[in-house]
């Protein structure tokens, strides 16, 4: 295969998410008074078409042991098992976005393309950034993606507080990113090369400068995962967004900053640069307390939401310690924990904002008092949120808990005793905040009015369901969840 | 009757509530026909599952009887994930000590369920959470898999916190609070401990009989340590048992009842189960700490209880006093006091339930939770009286009633280890019985307060639901025979792990 065979395949997915995004730009240039629907489905066979060119990635690498397909620019883009992983996971999680966003898009008919057109190119993003290794277009896709969700938050707007909040999560991201930059500046600075995949040959010349790159780089990554210090943009977006779309917003940054994350750190870093180790331990840390302390103290549904998604994400950060090998001796399963958590992770996210989109809708404010006694007023609500959350939290025996178990095994295994032992006092205060939540929903108010979820379209309350069941499903059927997940996991391994 | 036979035994008596569960989720409740369709409903989940169980506990007997050694009745086995750092399973095991425990536990259910007639708001929601938590019980007592366990473990925290807090009276949030905040603490001590065990054994298994190995030192002893303070946390043993004695007195009496009927008993399952069997040389090592702990408490329990003016804190320190029994035979570990804390988790479960809903429905009556508002009512309500002296007699271990043999098999097994403990705990027997008589005066003898005089006696409904558990009592306390032997089968593993084999 030549290098233009074998660049087109590697990005089919991409490509065909943009030319689909340009595709609903060009028909609502050209035909201004179209319905949105037909813009939600032109994107939503976009999306599908990008989920069959991962198909036929997938057909391609079968028999190939080690999991690497594709690989062009001297390994600057690597389309292997892992970024394949990742697009069918943006995909499924962008699918699903569009088929629930009917709320936020019916506000903006007119510019109904520009959203879809921006999930388009957000979705590429990230699965551009699981297939970069070149620091150049690595930087590049997440400023792009960063641009992408910012700007999608801007356009649905339903208020003043909203376009604040996308200019907050500007500010926070670009100061990420620019973290990131200098970061990467610096590692180039070192090794003379823009590649990831040869720095560990270069550490040894200049270890304190590497660490200085690795901090500022991990830094910035955790503006796009959502986690300590950079995370408050995911409560201010979850609140001041409408639900449908800051649900996409943040599943997609938590995509798109794992992939990045497990890109630089365990495909780039790998075992030869220790410092990333010890950094990242540091910040998992620090970003599982705030993140569970905040959510003990919140008056706001959907900030309680947001901030369990960062705990969420926090704990991904555990698996990415347990890359190499266990205390036995044999390969961690870090990365395979890591992967089937984002997956969780992005799952319960898109459930949450679902329901909570069909709350709103409804008419429900969004304070935490609000919701007392919701189960009295619409039972299926509560029991749909009751759900969401609990696997956001982790409460047993739901998906999210497990997650998080494969996770802290999988740390202590590595020797990152005391993480788990942090991981795990962590989840205990975001179980509590959710247990507290939950039963505010059945708890009596006395003047109760019920209302029903009829208000939004049946393809939008089915697919916030089923995301919700998801969490139940996956309890059952997490072996097949951990198996593709393992595979996705290989190459990184 | 082996597991190749019949393989969904377990499953059935695990899922079956369940199932209902979801029936009932899917029934109306806008008037009382409705709201009574949903209880049947519940009532019929919780039935069958009490039924399999019984019915399958005798088979089970004779399971055991014919297997000898260290078998189990019924086992079920299906791979849950296995592409991990470890291979997890749906695996279920009864054995001696589960079986009854299942009988009891389900026995308690289906009375609670009835006790639901009294409940008229919200009862869709009630029935469900209480068939839920069913079968998270059930699920804990046969799980074999540590994940299993633990999965089943947590299954219980939400239910059981939004039934305290939606159905309890004044200050049942703080109470709900209480319990999420100490059942949360035990609920991740207990994952941890179930890391450091699979971690540790490295077999690459959650499975509870294959990472059955010798531990370094320092892992044993911080497992064993954090086992034992989730266990009894759960078991709410002193001095972390005032989330039971919050819960238990602002929970709705059912709730309560189960509360003290099957909550505490599955801490000091999980306790044996995993603290002695797993970590079998700290468990040994520090029994001297375990027996003083249960010294400390019987006497805080029961002494406690004597300062106490509503009726069921009453009984909640008497809960404290009695798991502290369970305590002492957990310290001493020999055979025949274990035997003995199983029967004493059966007999205080069923006596413990009658005393809290006896409780409910005597401040029901009365519309007062002060012992010392009440009394006389022996004159209007001579049965609810008899009800409660039959709970507090085999409370008490009166020959006959379950009690008794469950308090001198643990009292005789543990004098040959910790004389001095044992003989301290049965002096805290005395108080127990004072205090239990001295509240049977006050609430139900002495003279005939007017404001009581329209108080009226048990219904058809208290019947309903007090006999059964009167039955209970009487069948483990005449004929402990029968279950003596499945019990011994089941602590032999213990026993064995303790004398290091």
């Amino acid at each position: 295969m030549n290098f233009t065979h074998a660049l087109t395949l590697g990005l089919l997915p991409e490509l065909m998410l943009a030319g689909t995004a340009v595709v609903s730009v060009t028909v609502a240039v050209a035909r201004p008074g179209l319905r949105p629907d037909i813009h939600r489905w032109i994107a939503c066979i976009g999306l599908v078409g990008s989920l069959v060119a991962c198909g036929l990635i997938l057909l391609g690498l079968r028999g190939v042991p080690t999991g690497v397909g594709i690989v062009v620019w001297r390994g600057g883009l690597t389309v292997d098992s892992f970024s394949v992983f990742i697009a069918i996971l943006a995909g499924i999680t962008a699918l699903a976005s569009c088929l629930v966003s009917d709320t936020p898009v019916r506000r903006i008919p007119a510019r109904s393309s520009a959203f879809y057109g921006l999930v388009l190119v957000a979705t590429a993003a990230v699965d551009a950034i699981a297939a970069e290794r070149d620091m150049v277009t690595f930087f590049i896709t997440l400023v792009l993606l960063l641009v992408c969700l910012v700007a999608l938050g801007a356009l649905v707007k339903t208020d003043p507080r909203g376009g604040v909040s996308s200019f907050e999560h500007l500010v926070e991201g670009v100061i990420g990113t620019a973290c990131v930059l200098y970061g990467l500046v610096v590692l180039y600075g070192v090794t003379g090369s823009t590649n990831l995949a040869v720095v560990v040959g270069s550490v040894r010349t200049a270890p304190g400068v590497v660490a200085l790159s690795a901090a500022l780089v991990l830094l910035g990554l955790c503006a796009t995962l959502g986690v300590f210090p950079l995370r408050q943009w995911v409560g201010r977006v979850g609140s001041n967004v409408p639900a449908g779309a800051a649900g996409f917003i943040i599943a997609m940054s938590v995509i798109g900053g794992g992939a990045a994350l497990a890109r630089v750190t365990v495909s780039g870093f790998g075992a030869g640069v220790r410092p990333w180790l010890w950094l990242v331990s540091v910040i998992a840390s620090l970003a599982l307390g705030h993140a569970s302390l905040s959510a003990l103290r919140e008056s706001s549904v959907s900030r309680l939401v947001g901030h369990l998604v960062s705990a969420q994400a926090a704990m991904l950060l555990l698996g990415l310690l347990a890359f190499s090998t266990g205390s036995l001796g044999v390969p961690a399963y870090g990365m395979t924990a890591f992967l089937a958590g984002l997956g969780i992770t992005s799952v319960a996210t898109l459930a949450a904002f679902g329901v909570l989109s069909m709350i709103q809708r409804a008419g429900i404010e969004d304070a935490i008092t609000d919701m007392r006694g919701l189960a009295h007023r619409s039972a299926p609500a509560a029991l749909l949120l009751s759900v969401a959350v609990a696997t956001l939290a982790g409460i047993p025996p739901l998906a999210g808990f497990l997650s998080r178990l494969l996770l802290v095994t999988s740390a202590a295994d590595a020797g990152y005793g005391w993480l788990a032992v942090v991981a795990i006092a962590a989840t205990l205060l975001t179980i509590i905040a959710a247990v507290r939540f939950i039963g505010l929903l059945y708890a009596d108010v006395g003047d109760e009015v019920p209302f029903t979820l009829g208000a939004t379209p049946l393809v939008s309350r089915v697919v916030a369901g089923a995301a919700c069941l998801a969490g139940v499903v996956l309890v059952v059927l997490i072996q097949p969840l951990l198996a593709v997940a393992t595979a996705g996991a290989g190459p990184l391994r | 009757m082996g597991a190749h036979h019949v393989n969904v035994i377990l499953s059935s008596i695990i899922w079956t509530p369940m199932l209902f569960a979801v029936v009932a989720m899917f029934l109306p409740e806008r008037d009382d026909e409705q709201r009574g369709r949903v209880r049947t409903v519940a009532l019929a989940g919780a039935g069958l599952s009490f039924f399999v169980s019984a019915f399958f506990a005798i088979l089970g007997q004779i399971g055991l009887g014919q297997g000898g050694g260290l078998s189990s009745a019924y086992q079920e086995s299906h791979a849950w994930f296995w592409t991990f750092l470890f291979h997890a399973y749906y695996d279920l095991t009864a054995d001696g000590m589960t079986l009854p425990l299942l009988v009891v536990t389900t026995t308690i259910f289906g009375c609670v369920i009835f006790h639901s007639w009294k409940i008229h708001e919200r009862v869709r929601l009630y029935v469900i959470l209480m068939l839920v938590l069913e079968t998270a019980v059930n699920g804990v007592l046969c799980s074999a898999d540590f994940v299993l366990f633990v999965a089943f473990w947590g299954l219980m925290l939400v239910p059981m916190y939004v039934l305290i807090r939606v159905y309890g009276g004044p200050g049942a949030r703080r109470a709900a609070a209480w319990f999420a905040g100490f059942q949360g603490l035990a609920f991740v001590m207990i994952v941890a401990t179930v890391a450091i065990i699979i971690i540790e054994a490295g077999n690459q298994s959650s499975d509870m009989v294959q990472d059955l190995k010798s531990f370094s030192t320092p892992a044993e002893t911080i497992g064993f340590w954090m086992s034992f303070v989730a266990f009894a946390i759960a078991m709410a043993i002193f001095p972390v048992h005032t989330w039971m004695v919050e819960a238990q007195s602002k929970a709705s009496p059912g709730v309560a009842a189960i509360l003290s009927g099957t909550m505490l008993l599955l801490g000091a399952y999980g306790m044996m189960r995993i603290s002695l069997v797993v970590f079998p040389a700290p468990a040994h090592y520090y029994s001297f700490a375990i027996t003083g702990l249960a010294v400390v408490g019987a006497f805080w329990g029961s002494i406690g209880a004597l300062r106490q003016d509503e009726l069921r804190r009453f009984v909640a320190y008497m809960n404290v006093a009695q798991m502290s029994m369970v305590l002492l035979a957990i310290g001493a570990q020999t055979s025949v006091a274990l035997v003995g804390a199983i029967l004493l988790l059966a007999a205080h479960a069923f006596a413990s339930a009658m005393l809290t809903l006896i409780s409910g429905g005597v401040e029901e009556r009365t519309r007062t939770t002060s012992i010392r508002a009440m009394g006389g009512l022996v004159a209007q309500a001579p049965r609810l009286a008899g009800f409660w002296l039959f709970a507090a007699l085999s409370v008490i271990g009166i020959p006959a009633l379950a009690g008794f043999t469950a308090d001198f098999m643990v009292f005789s097994g543990s004098f040959p280890e910790h004389r001095i403990a044992t003989v301290l705990v049965m002096a805290s027997v005395i108080i127990t019985t004072g205090g239990l008589l001295w509240v049977a005066n006050r609430v139900f003898f002495g003279p005939v307060r007017d404001q009581f005089a329209r108080v009226r006696d048990v219904t058809l409904l208290d019947l309903t639901v007090l006999i059964p558990l009167v039955g209970a009592v009487l069948l483990f306390g005449i004929r402990p025979g029968a279950i003596i032997p499945i019990i011994s089968n089941g602590v032999l593993e213990i026993t064995t792990r303790i004398a290091g084999g």
